[in-house]
């Protein structure tokens, strides 16, 4: 509570200082005052104490007392924060714990003016967030607490609890209510635990407009988050990802089947629509791969002629090209008589195509081309979508495409979109984007820890494995260089763990140095043959390269630590 | 530990296919009904299975399955026939509209040639506006009429086919000997050349073809003019010049925006090699309004759409471009919707009522709101009698509806011919703003017409007419039933005119001319009094003519003009539901999305009743969305994993594998992402920002 207080202060008169500071300042303020006449402090406290809640307090006395707070709040906490969250439990008081019920007034009565200042300077931000109510709370808890016989030992563990949620930096709204949240919290890191809605919630207090929430969300001031990264949080590797997902039971899986039938059920709605030339888009959430091989199956037994052709696209495959789809519809189209060349431009194919399609005796059916994820980043440039409309007017192509994204039908201007002659359905299924999206190389380039291998240790292990004996052991200097480096690393800056642990190809070896080591162990005779090897490497995404700021280059690795010893591990035992 | 229920999960099937990019569907082999069914149909498919299929319609049994397979058969022969006779008037439309533009174009093409235009190379500018798709039909059509005196053809190049000018060059070369050769001519063209192997975009391939052909003609059409690149223009342009002594080449550019932005983007030394001349082609609005008037005011209309999606028609129409091929296409739509899924459409095909299935058919009749309506009314009109027999014998019900559906669909006629009256009055009496068909059709259909303001102005305008005006509008207006007053009057106003010939025109009293304002000065103030002047006998007898015109018009509309919503057995000629039509052609995938992640049980009926708003009983994006929502626009993201796995927590204890829920974070996070909700942030270490705010 007391943290909320000396945040709404700030708000009104410094937005945007971390929160942590003005503590250690109130503390030190408040210590100040002690250390300066310990013994006035009672009655001095008293006379706050017995102001009453609901009047307006005397602006002056307000301002004496935030003085201090608003200078300090200028300071943004360093390495401290940084440092606490790696090390400092969250209970241990930062301060020596001299948290004396003095101070704990003072800090009280620091609180109690802050909330008969709120409540003074009405303003619309401590409407929204609450901070009003919680600071007319306050003043209402201190009412009562003062009909209460002062009790020194339950004083002096409110003393650790308020400077505990002091010191949570994101801390409680108060000491007591944690203990509740602690119950359902998760096993409690640093940070801040499940739940603790602070005093700035980013939630605005009941419904409001979308435009709204916007501009409350985007506030000045409210991009307050807590300092806790993911450094202890070990991150997923492909195959743990994989494996993992395997033991998952999905607690809808009923409902996505059922959801799944109702939408067989629009087969033959589709296919009436298909046969009176509409295009189909299927959107929606999840991935419709399935439901798009159920229409296959169901077009192909409800075809009238033998063997329907039926291509399927997968949109989201990395490298396909539109040409390479025309060439398999074509393919479909006349089976033996392809041509044996094709020509390079997708046009070509798509006129080779279209005459063929126009030679094609009315009594076969027509062919049905269904594109999976045509939002996909490989089909979704400009010039692609517009060949694909192309395709999707020419008659006797039924094509049913599905797309992702919430905004695909920003692909599609005005002609495009009367060359595709799409009718929409939701086809939305739940089904997760197992295929169409590497989930666990999109999270680690959403986290910035990109660089990470595709194919992690496996892929690397089995590109040395096909690579001559040199290279084997070049690789193996390599990661030896790089471990030693980062060992090094970490007993040099204890201190700055977190720069420790950023992306593993921080790390890495001057490149004259590896090729001195190199030569030394002779892996490389000269530059010629050492740049070879590494090209290889390159070639495979084994290695990276940089230059630091004097121009030097700097090798690395794309793995991290635990995947670089398991390699080396394999290297050398094997 | 289950590899079914991982694939399952995953939705991975067993074959490789979803690792190809492209291939051809190939039915399951090992499937157990998949596998069964293809071979089984394929033993009968031969003989009669196939001809079965062949004509069995598209349509599925309505009334849970219960309808019977003429009635299907019959639904789906009355579309065909009565979508393909709409169909037909909208191309003749079309064709009509462009009709204008077609043979100005033919014309210049035909007798233009770079003689006339001072050695440039003649350039016809086609302005479409909103009208894109008109270009691509008047191009086709400019095609088939060169194409079939043999003249020459129609090259269309689009942007996308332009990346380079070799790319370009080849791609017009290719599309004009295809044009008439066909695609293997193309080939046999190449190879069958003698002398030296002539690249695919040297023009001297162009020339050889135009002289084997003779083609006087070689327009060449650029679909998108603004979207080229101007460079490749001007290069184009200079080669065609030099080229123009060997090549007729004709150049037709289509232009969206309008002349004089498109050639300041083009170097002066460009447009100095083109001589042009401008077409403008009509707007599509236009068209859109005649379409919309051909299918509703036909004199021997079936069916009707309502006002509902009237208005959505419009509302799309003017808040962005729309071809006219697209609005067809969603009145096509609407016809289909009809048709497929409304099992009353059959009486629109005049069935035998013994084909007709009496149980369901009628209990579907009963549920109509319409037949209550008319029940109550019965009841109320002190028929009590029929109207059990309405409700308790099926044949009587049948006919009544019989005859409901043709006495409904008169009744429409009649509303639209009100209508077609009141827009040629509202030509003479509306001097600036016209109000269109379609605004009028929208007011007419909600029942509002006969009491708007606009036809009591029109009324009151008609009132002060003169005899000349008078007959114009009486003789444009279209033909009535013989012996509607409307004739008496007519004949009456004739013989009144014949009577006084020589004191035409006559005008009524309440032309403004008849009043007279008399100015008296009493006790100094000035007093305005406005009275009748005298009016000569013809005139007072005009009047009369004029009053009984009026009261007769009055009477029509208050007859004619009803609510189409109160006819029994509206259901079956009236189609106004604006739902399919909205969602399928102007979706909301966005929308879909969200509420797909925000409240998933919409999708996922869910026999489990969950109290909380978040529960891990949710799907794993679900639940990662609705943090999300709560977070503000930087997301620390170990606290949302926190949050995350506290979900999970709180619902299943510590049974609960922390990896496992880590998996589901990982896929609900990678969709975050996909979504363009979520992007990396460099503000702090291990943050995300928000880049989607919720109903934005």
């Amino acid at each position: 509570m007391k943290r909320k207080l000396s945040d709404s202060g700030l708000e009104n008169g410094l937005a945007g200082s971390t929160p942590k500071r003005p503590r250690r300042a109130l503390v030190q303020a408040n210590g100040a005052v002690n250390g300066h006449a310990p013994t006035q402090s009672p009655p001095n406290d008293t006379a706050t104490y017995e102001l009453p809640p609901n009047q307006s307090t005397p602006k002056k006395s307000n301002s004496v007392a935030a003085t201090p707070l608003k200078e300090s709040g200028l300071k943004t906490p360093t390495h401290k924060s940084r440092a606490k969250n790696l090390f400092a439990t969250p209970t241990k008081p930062k301060t020596p714990a001299g948290g004396t019920p003095a101070r704990l007034k003072n800090a009280d009565r620091s609180a109690k003016k802050k909330s008969a200042r709120v409540l003074f300077e009405h303003d619309d931000d401590a409407e929204w967030d609450g901070s009003e109510q919680l600071a007319a709370e306050i003043l209402q808890e201190d009412e009562e607490d003062d009909f209460e016989p002062p009790k020194e030992s339950g004083d002096a563990t409110k003393v650790v609890e308020s400077v505990e949620g002091e010191g949570e930096g994101e801390g409680e709204a108060n000491a007591e209510k944690p203990k509740g949240k602690d119950a359902k919290a998760p096993k409690r890191r640093a940070g801040r635990p499940k739940g603790a809605k602070n005093k700035r919630s980013p939630t605005p207090e009941g419904e409001l407009p979308a435009h709204e929430r916007y501009f409350f969300q985007n506030r000045a001031g409210t991009g307050k988050t807590s300092n806790t990264t993911l450094n202890k949080v070990p991150l997923l590797t492909h195959e743990e990802y994989f494996e993992k997902l395997g033991h998952l039971v999905d607690p809808c899986k009923e409902e996505k089947d059922y959801l799944l039938t109702l939408h067989h059920r629009s087969f033959a709605q589709w296919n009436f629509e298909f046969e009176e030339g509409y295009n189909i888009c299927l959107y929606g959430y999840g991935s419709k791969r399935r439901l798009v091989q159920g229409f296959a199956d169901w077009v192909y037994q409800h075809s009238v002629s033998d063997n329907p052709p039926i291509v399927i696209v997968n949109g989201y495959t990395p490298g396909i090209s539109i040409r390479s789809i025309f060439a398999m519809i074509a393919a479909a189209l006349m089976g033996d008589d392809l041509p044996s060349k094709l020509g390079s431009q997708p046009t070509e194919v798509l006129e080779l195509l279209q005459s063929a399609l126009s030679n094609r005796p009315i009594h076969e059916g027509p062919v049905t081309v269904l594109i999976n994820s045509v939002d996909a980043p490989p089909l979704r440039r400009a010039t692609n979508q517009a060949l694909l409309a192309r395709l999707a007017a020419t008659p006797r192509i039924r094509l049913l495409v599905t797309a992702d994204t919430p905004n695909f039908t920003v692909m599609w201007d005005i002609s495009l979109r009367d060359q595709l002659n799409f009718v929409f359905h939701d086809g939305t299924t739940f089904t997760p984007f197992a295929v169409e999206s590497d989930v666990v190389e999109e999270v680690n380039g959403l986290l910035g820890r990109k660089g990470q291998r595709a194919g992690g240790k496996d892929g690397v292990g089995f590109v040395l494995k096909s690579l001559p004996e040199n290279a084997r052991n070049l690789y193996r200097l390599l990661l030896t260089e790089i471990i030693t480096i980062m060992d090094d690393g970490h007993q040099s800056d204890d201190e700055g763990g977190a720069d420790s642990h950023k992306a593993p190809d921080e790390h890495g070896i001057e490149f004259r140095l590896l090729y001195q080591k190199a030569t030394e162990e002779f892996i490389a005779s000269s530059e010629m043959m050492f740049r070879t090897l590494l090209k290889e490497f390159h070639d495979h995404q084994m290695i990276t390269s940089r230059m630091d700021p004097s121009g030097v280059e700097i090798l690395g690795v794309p793995l991290s630590r635990d995947e670089m010893e398991g390699v080396l591990e394999d290297l050398v035992l094997g | 530990m289950d590899p079914d229920g991982l694939e399952d999960a995953m939705d991975l099937s067993k074959d490789r296919s979803q690792n190809q990019g492209v291939y051809i569907y190939q039915p399951a082999k090992s499937g157990k009904a998949a596998g069964e069914r293809p071979s089984k149909r394929r033993k009968v498919s031969s003989t009669n299975m196939k001809k079965d299929l062949s004509e069995s319609p598209a349509f599925m049994p309505l009334l849970n399955g219960d309808e019977t397979p003429e009635c299907v058969q019959l639904r789906f022969d009355t579309y065909k026939q009565l979508w393909s006779d709409q169909e037909n008037k909208i191309q003749n439309i079309l064709e009509d509209v462009d009709a204008g533009v077609l043979t100005d174009v033919l014309s210049f093409v035909r007798e233009t040639s770079p003689q006339t235009s001072d050695g440039c190379i003649p350039t016809g500018l086609v302005t479409v506006g909103s009208n894109v798709s008109s270009l691509s039909r008047l191009l086709s059509r400019l095609n088939d009429q060169l194409k079939s005196t043999n003249e020459g053809g129609v090259v269309v190049l689009e942007s996308g086919d332009a990346p380079n000018l070799k790319t370009s060059l080849k791609n017009i070369i290719r599309a004009a000997v295809t044009n008439t050769e066909g695609n293997d001519g193309y080939q046999r063209f190449l190879t069958d050349r003698s002398g030296p192997r002539v690249l695919g975009y040297d023009l001297d391939l162009l020339y050889d073809y135009v002289q084997r052909r003779g083609t006087k003609k070689l327009v060449l059409a650029l679909r998108d003019s603004e979207a080229f690149d101007p460079a490749l223009l001007t290069d184009l342009f200079s080669l065609f010049k030099s080229w123009l002594d060997r090549i007729p080449f004709t150049v037709i550019l289509g232009i969206s925006t309008s002349v004089e932005l498109f050639e300041g983007r083009l170097p002066r030394s460009c447009v100095s090699l083109l001589q042009g001349q401008h077409f403008e082609v009509q707007e599509a609005g236009n068209c859109v309004d005649r379409i919309y008037e051909a299918l509703q005011t036909r004199a021997d209309g079936q069916i009707w759409i309502g006002r509902n999606i009237t208005s959505t028609l419009f509302e799309k129409a003017s808040d962005y471009f729309q071809t006219p091929e697209a609005f067809s296409r969603i009145v096509k739509y609407a016809f289909m919707s009809h048709f497929f899924a409304n099992p009353l459409s059959v009486l629109l095909g005049n069935p035998d009522p013994s084909v007709l299935p009496q149980g369901r058919f009628c209990e579907a009749i009963r549920n109509l709101p319409s037949f209550q309506m008319f029940c109550e009314d019965l009841l109320e009109a002190g028929s009590a009698n029929e109207s059990r027999n309405m409700i308790q014998d099926d044949k009587y019900l049948l006919r009544a509806a019989f005859d409901h559906v043709e006495a409904g669909q008169q009744a429409m006629r009649h509303i639209f011919s009100a209508v077609l009256l009141i827009h040629t009055c509202l030509q003479h009496t509306q001097a600036t703003k016209k109000t269109t068909i379609s605004d009028l059709s929208v007011r007419a259909l909600a029942g509002e017409l006969g009491e708007s303001p606009l036809v009591e102005d029109m009324l009151a305008t008609v009132r002060t007419m003169d005899s000349g005006k008078l007959t114009e509008v009486l003789n444009t207006l279209p033909n009535l039933a013989d012996d509607s007053p409307l004739t008496v009057i007519q004949a009456d106003l004739q013989a009144l005119l014949e009577t006084y010939a020589d004191s035409l025109p006559l005008s009524s009293e309440y032309n403004i001319n008849s009043s007279v304002v008399k100015t008296t000065v009493v006790q100094q103030r000035v007093l305005l009094t406005k009275g009748k002047a005298n009016l000569p006998t013809q005139d007072i007898e005009y009047t009369k003519v004029v009053d009984r015109l009026v009261a007769a018009l009055q009477e029509y509309f208050t007859e004619t003009l009803i609510r189409p919503q109160d006819l029994f057995m509206h259901e079956a000629f009236l189609f106004d539901l604006r739902n399919p039509l909205k969602e399928t052609f102007t979706p909301r995938p966005r929308f879909a999305i969200e509420r797909a992640l925000t409240s998933p049980f919409d999708y996922l009926i869910s026999t489990v009743e969950t109290g909380a708003r978040i529960s891990a009983k949710q799907p794993a994006g679900a639940i990662l969305y609705q943090l999300y929502l709560e977070s503000g626009a930087l997301i620390n993201v170990h606290d949302l994993w926190q949050a995350f796995y506290g979900v999970y927590e709180s619902d299943q204890g510590k049974k609960v594998d922390e990896r496992e829920v880590m998996a589901l974070f990982y896929g609900a996070l990678s969709d975050l992402k996909m979504f363009g909700m979520v992007k990396n942030s460099r503000k702090k270490t291990d943050h995300l920002a928000k880049a989607a705010w919720m109903g934005l």
